[in-house]
């Protein structure tokens, strides 16, 4: 059998989970970011050796990092004659309304390799000019001359009619050049969106295709040849890496997508199948709402670029355990986003000035100082206490004042973060249990469960990788949409069913190349349907009732509803699964029946606005069903757990540390 | 009591978030393009005087008037629980007739009076009057659509229909407006819902007290950053081209008197009212004030009321800064209060340069469309305003293409518009070297040329068509803008300020103005 291994390659380390003969193993190593593979093969040595047949699924930043850093490929952009500059323009607005300094963004797309084609579609996609060949055959050699190694091809109503972009396609491919049309990567409407993803994909599409060519290589040299290498999608499925290579746009959100895919494993084994899923790191938070199913979205952005596939749902914020806290010319304590980060980090770890969120908690008493990530990282307290007596006076606060405030800070923006995957979006934060898992994240999910009237906390075994497991249990996922833009009472389910038709034949296709036969299939189709007139689309199953169903959920959603407004069908999505084989969680010690856990230290801190005796537990040391009372701490070497007073916490059959009052 | 500088920012947080949802609900169950797709609304939460507490970061230009809106509510009518009151009137703290503001009062456990209130405030596009779209080329306001004074739109939780079917039967769309009403009430529900939830995690008192503290500390960093400004009186002056009835320039003057932390800025000397619709109301001209201090703060400070309580603004009665009824004024709220901003800015700048742009394009360039669509049979009304240059900056270009000042609207996808009205857009880019060029050029205005399909009634409100944006330091001045009629193969320059009719085939291409320049090129 093949064992299987999720690769998470992040900016300090690259994370890995092994399911094979011996369980589940994890294992952290630096990240080597010149050459990231490099980093993969050593883990990958040492975790196996090369005995065993490997099924790895990978997730990178590659992709992310090379928009962000203006580091992707030279591109080049045809567009119809006329609406060459309409990436330049985006939406007309400026960032920042009260910045008159605001700087420029660059497009990803120098000006002379912009181009314009004549041609031209309506809106229904009926052709009023055809393209202008000698055109395309002059751009083609322009490309060549001045040296791109991608083009994107991008169309007006390409949505509504591929034809032109095709045409103006096969022509530059002929001359040799590499091409990717707006039309197959993403065919829906509103033309700086859809051409904004599609230059996205071109520009990280090469560097991709490099990357991966190169570690598919590398596994095949020391690996059993069988190994099969997948790639982590931003929508939480995998695909097979060739097709990666294709269209790589799929993969740019694919970090933090993974870890909510873990969280909703680990969630739904732990009985919890509503979670809110708070991925708490150095700079940043990612919060997500799982509805026993993952929420996907397609109106997320990466860097300055929108790109309208279908992703996880998350939003975030910046802050993390690296935030700085300062002082505001208005007098008013702020906390991040500018972030310590990992160099020079937390003044606790030695080199850094500014106090942090991590600095905070371990003046109030809640870090475990012998044991802090494990007992791998020492920890100043002294020089922490001197910076934050500094701070502290300025405010006119006493230093553990200024150190819960620190973090009451912190957990109102995470708080709002919350409040904009679950209220605004219909849910109640009730109904659902916090998941936090991140470094970070153990040590506020009780105060911010409170705050939210959340009455569960779940914290992961495996908190400091779950990125890695979520790449273990992905499956294997496609998507695919047609404009449709039609009114309902227009549309009858078999005209809806005749649109899906064609995307679900695609979708069998490719699943059976990847490797999936029919049975391991899932295929789910929904429509994005809104009031005539409006511009935001709600999605739902294909179903007779869907009327009925968008209806509800307006309602739920926006407060109001209205069956007697005519509703129009938008796009038809079909989501196409390769289930893979689920690895089980591994179970830990069990004892009979629940004991009371005893703690390794009894140590003064305050908790819940108070000063309390905290008790400290050894992570490691508690087996199933030990359970304890806050004031706790619970020190892992992956993750810390901060148990507030009035909260009771159990060590599930799992080694997940639930909180419950 | 003393506040906490910590509940400080997590109320700051709670009051923001309600803002944001308010104007998340708003877009994304709005009818008309110009909701949803162009934002172009506003959301903001008040006290118990009708001060705000927060604004999300909307339109600059609905700042200063939102208040005076939900203060003329307030004063006209004894609100009660569920109650929503809605009002256009310019000449109580409105903007212009489209923008619809309805004000929801939020009465907290047994008290008699409410303790909050939320307003949305929101550009309709089509309130009656003599022209479809409701931006017409008018003499006085009568001309410009239904002026709605503050009635009850929603009496203890239900529509009052009398109300409604006096707006709906005075209006080209009536089933877009009714749409776009329903989200603005759904906007204000949200807000309500949320207020309670604070109060009722926090409790009244402390809430109260964190309301007025968010205020007192906008205040502080703005008194903060005007003591910056060296003290001194600075003097500007610039113009509006004309005011659509005569070729005559419509010149605004301010000079501002810093002392220490305080601003006074003085319009007098600027033009009288006028015929034509430019006229601005005061709202307006409070609004261009508060927007320019607010850029003084570079930190990211909530917006709310303690932003003016430094800040005198002196503009004579009946002046084109502070028109009276029953003058026009569907462009002052779009294009007087950009040359308002210049005048300010301008001034500001003579002070200190480094820290101001040159002009940027100072219009907002308004197209609206209306007429029959053959494809359904049905009325259309269609509004949209357009990007154009920023001033460049010191060691930065202005930003090309964008909407500047007083506005953050966005465009209207060219797919999206030819999807829903009889028009094909012909092209929509950049307009090369129409910045000014400078040390720091500035940003490129933007070319759309649109062809009808259908007979089509099209007003112009438009500016700096002959009166370009200035450059500062020995910049150049931006590239004035261009209407441009193209019939039968010929082109015809038409005026800034126009309402004629389009045969189907006609285009029509507006060219917007390019930023002046920074610093000698």
């Amino acid at each position: 059998m093949h064992s299987r291994l999720g690769i998470d390659t992040g900016g300090t380390f690259t994370d890995f989970v092994h399911l094979g003969p011996h369980g589940l193993v994890v294992h952290k190593q630096r990240s080597t970011p010149d050459d990231p593979a490099r980093a993969i093969l050593e883990g990958i040595r040492h975790l196996t050796g090369d005995d065993a047949p490997l099924d790895v699924v990978h997730g990178s930043t590659v992709a992310t990092n090379a928009v962000l850093e203006r580091t992707g490929a030279k591109v080049a952009l045809v567009a119809t004659r006329g609406f060459e500059d309409v990436l330049k323009i985006g939406r007309q607005t400026r960032p920042e309304l009260y910045n008159v300094f605001v700087e420029p963004r660059p497009p990803l797309v120098e000006a002379e390799l912009t181009f314009g084609v004549d041609e031209r579609l309506d809106a229904s996609g009926a052709i009023l000019q055809n393209v202008n060949e000698d055109d395309v055959n002059q751009i083609a050699r322009l490309i060549h001359v001045r040296g791109a190694t991608m083009v994107a091809v991008c169309l007006l109503h390409s949505y509504a009619n591929p034809a032109h972009e095709q045409q103006v396609a096969a022509i530059l491919r002929k001359s040799g050049l590499s091409v990717c049309t707006s039309s197959e990567v993403l065919p829906e409407y509103r033309e700086f969106e859809r051409w904004s993803t599609t230059v996205v994909n071109a520009y990280v599409t090469p560097l991709m295709d490099r990357y991966l060519a190169k570690l598919e290589q590398a596994l095949r040299t020391p690996g059993p040849p069988a190994s099969r290498l997948s790639i982590m999608q931003s929508n939480g499925g995998c695909i097979s890496a060739s097709a990666a290579r294709a269209q790589a746009v799929r993969t740019v959100l694919s970090g933090p997508a993974a870890g909510v895919v873990g969280a909703s494993s680990v969630a739904h084994a732990a009985g919890f199948p509503r979670v809110i899923s708070f991925d708490m790191g150095g700079t940043s938070t990612d919060v997500s709402l799982i509805d026993d199913e993952i929420g996907t979205t397609t109106d997320s952005k990466i860097g300055d670029f929108p790109v309208r596939l279908p992703v996880i749902d998350i939003h975030t914020v910046g802050a993390g355990g690296g935030s700085i806290a300062y002082l505001d010319t208005g007098g008013a304590l702020r906390v991040g986003p500018r972030s310590a980060g990992a160099s020079p980090g937390p003044v606790c770890y030695g080199v850094g000035n500014e106090l942090t969120v991590t600095d905070a908690n371990l003046l109030l008493g809640r870090l475990d100082p012998d044991y802090f990530l494990g007992g791998r990282m020492a920890i100043d307290g002294e020089r922490t206490q001197r910076v934050a007596e500094a701070l502290a006076n300025d405010v006119g606060l006493s230093v553990p004042e200024l150190a819960e405030g620190i973090i009451r800070v912190a957990n109102a923006n995470m708080e709002r973060a919350i409040r904009v995957v679950s209220v605004e979006r219909g849910h109640d934060p009730r109904d659902f249990a916090l998941l936090a898992f991140g470094g970070a994240g153990g040590m506020h999910a009780c105060e911010i469960a409170e705050q939210l009237q959340i009455s569960t906390v779940i914290v992961p075994r495996h908190a400091g990788v779950l990125s890695a497991f979520g790449m273990l249990v992905a499956d294997v996922t496609k998507d695919y949409s047609a404009s449709v833009l039609k009114p309902s009472t227009s549309l009858t389910m078999k005209d809806l069913e005749a649109a899906c038709a064609p995307l679900v034949e695609t979708a069998r296709t490719e699943l059976e190349m990847e490797g999936f036969p029919p049975g391991r299939q899932v295929i789910t189709r929904s429509l994005d349907v809104r009031y005539i007139g409006q511009s935001f689309e709600i999605t739902l199953p294909l179903e007779a009732d869907y009327r009925e169903a968008f209806d509800q959920q307006h309602g739920k959603t926006y407060g109001y509803s209205n069956s007697a407004r005519p509703t129009e069908v938008v796009n038809v999505r079909v989501s196409a699964a390769g289930v893979t084989d689920k690895p089980s969680l591994p179970a830990i010690k069990r004892v009979r029946r629940a004991t009371k856990a005893t703690p390794t230290a009894v140590r003064p801190g305050r908790l819940g606005g108070k000063n309390v005796r905290i008790s400290f537990f050894r992570w490691d040391d508690l087996t199933s069903g030990a359970s304890g009372l806050g004031p706790a701490v619970i020190a892992g070497g992956e993750a810390t757990v901060v148990v507030s007073p009035g909260w009771r916490f159990t060590v599930d059959g799992h080694g997940n540390v639930v909180g419950t009052r | 009591m003393k506040t906490s500088p910590i509940e400080f920012e997590v109320f700051k947080n709670l009051f923001l978030s309600i803002a944001e949802e308010m104007g998340v609900t708003l877009c994304r169950t709005g009818f008309s393009p110009n909701i949803k797709e162009r934002l172009d609304y506003s959301c903001a939460v008040y006290d118990a005087e009708g001060n705000t507490i927060a604004q999300g970061d909307h339109m600059p230009v609905h700042l200063g008037a939102m208040p005076l809106s939900v203060r003329a509510a307030i004063d006209a009518v004894r609100m009660e629980p569920g109650d929503i009151v809605m009002l256009n009137d310019p000449f109580r703290g409105g903007t212009h007739l489209p923008d619809i503001t309805l004000v929801s009062p939020v009465f907290l456990g047994r008290k008699k009076t409410p303790t909050f209130y939320a307003a949305n405030r929101a550009h309709h596009s089509d309130v009656g009057g003599m022209s479809p779209g409701s931006m017409p080329v008018a003499r006085e306001i009568y001309q410009e659509g239904l002026i709605i004074p503050p009635v009850r739109l929603v009496r203890r939780g239900v529509i009052v229909d009398d109300i409604l079917a006096l707006l709906l039967n005075n209006v080209r769309t009536p089933d877009e407006r009714e749409g776009d009403l329903a989200a603005q009430i759904a906007a204000n529900r949200v807000a309500e819902t949320r207020l309670h939830d604070v109060v009722s995690r926090y409790g009244r008192v402390k809430t109260m007290k964190y309301a007025a503290a968010l205020q007192d500390y906008t205040e502080r960093v703005v008194r903060h950053a005007i003591a910056g400004v060296p003290d001194g009186d600075y003097s500007f002056e610039d113009a509006l081209d004309d005011d659509g009835f005569s070729d005559t320039p419509v010149p605004i003057r301010v000079k501002i008197s810093i002392r220490n932390d305080q601003a006074v800025v003085d319009f007098t000397g600027s033009a009288p009212q006028v015929t034509g619709s430019v006229n601005a109301n005061y709202a307006i001209t409070l609004s261009a004030c508060l927007y320019a201090f607010r850029c003084l703060v570079q930190d990211d400070v909530l917006y709310n009321a303690g932003v003016g309580r430094p800040i005198q603004v002196i503009a004579p009665e009946g002046s084109i800064v502070n028109a009276l009824k029953p003058s026009a004024v569907a462009g002052g709220n779009v294009e007087t209060s950009q040359r308002i901003t210049d005048v300010v800015l301008g001034a500001l700048g003579t002070s200190q340069p480094e820290r101001w742009p040159a002009a940027s394009q100072g219009t907002m360039n308004n197209v609206t469309l209306g007429g029959t669509d053959p494809r359904t049979g049905r009325r259309f009304a269609y509004y949209e305003t357009m990007g154009g240059g920023m001033g460049g900056r010191k060691g930065m270009a202005g930003l090309s293409g964008v909407h500047v000042h007083m506005s953050n609207t966005r465009n209207t996808p060219v797919e999206a518009i030819e999807h829903y009205l009889p028009v094909r857009v012909r092209r929509y880019g950049l307009r090369q070297g129409s910045g000014g060029r400078g040390r720091a050029s500035g940003g490129e205005g933007l070319v759309r040329e649109y062809e009808v399909l259908t007979e089509t009634s099209v007003t112009l409100l438009t500016d700096r068509r002959r009166l370009a944006p200035y450059g500062v330091l020995g910049g150049l001045p931006g590239g004035v803008g261009c209407n441009t009629l193209i019939r039968d193969g010929w082109e015809q320059q038409l005026p800034g300020k126009v309402e004629m009719t389009l045969k189907p085939g006609d285009r029509l291409r507006v060219e917007t103005p390019g930023g002046g320049g920074y610093g000698e090129p």
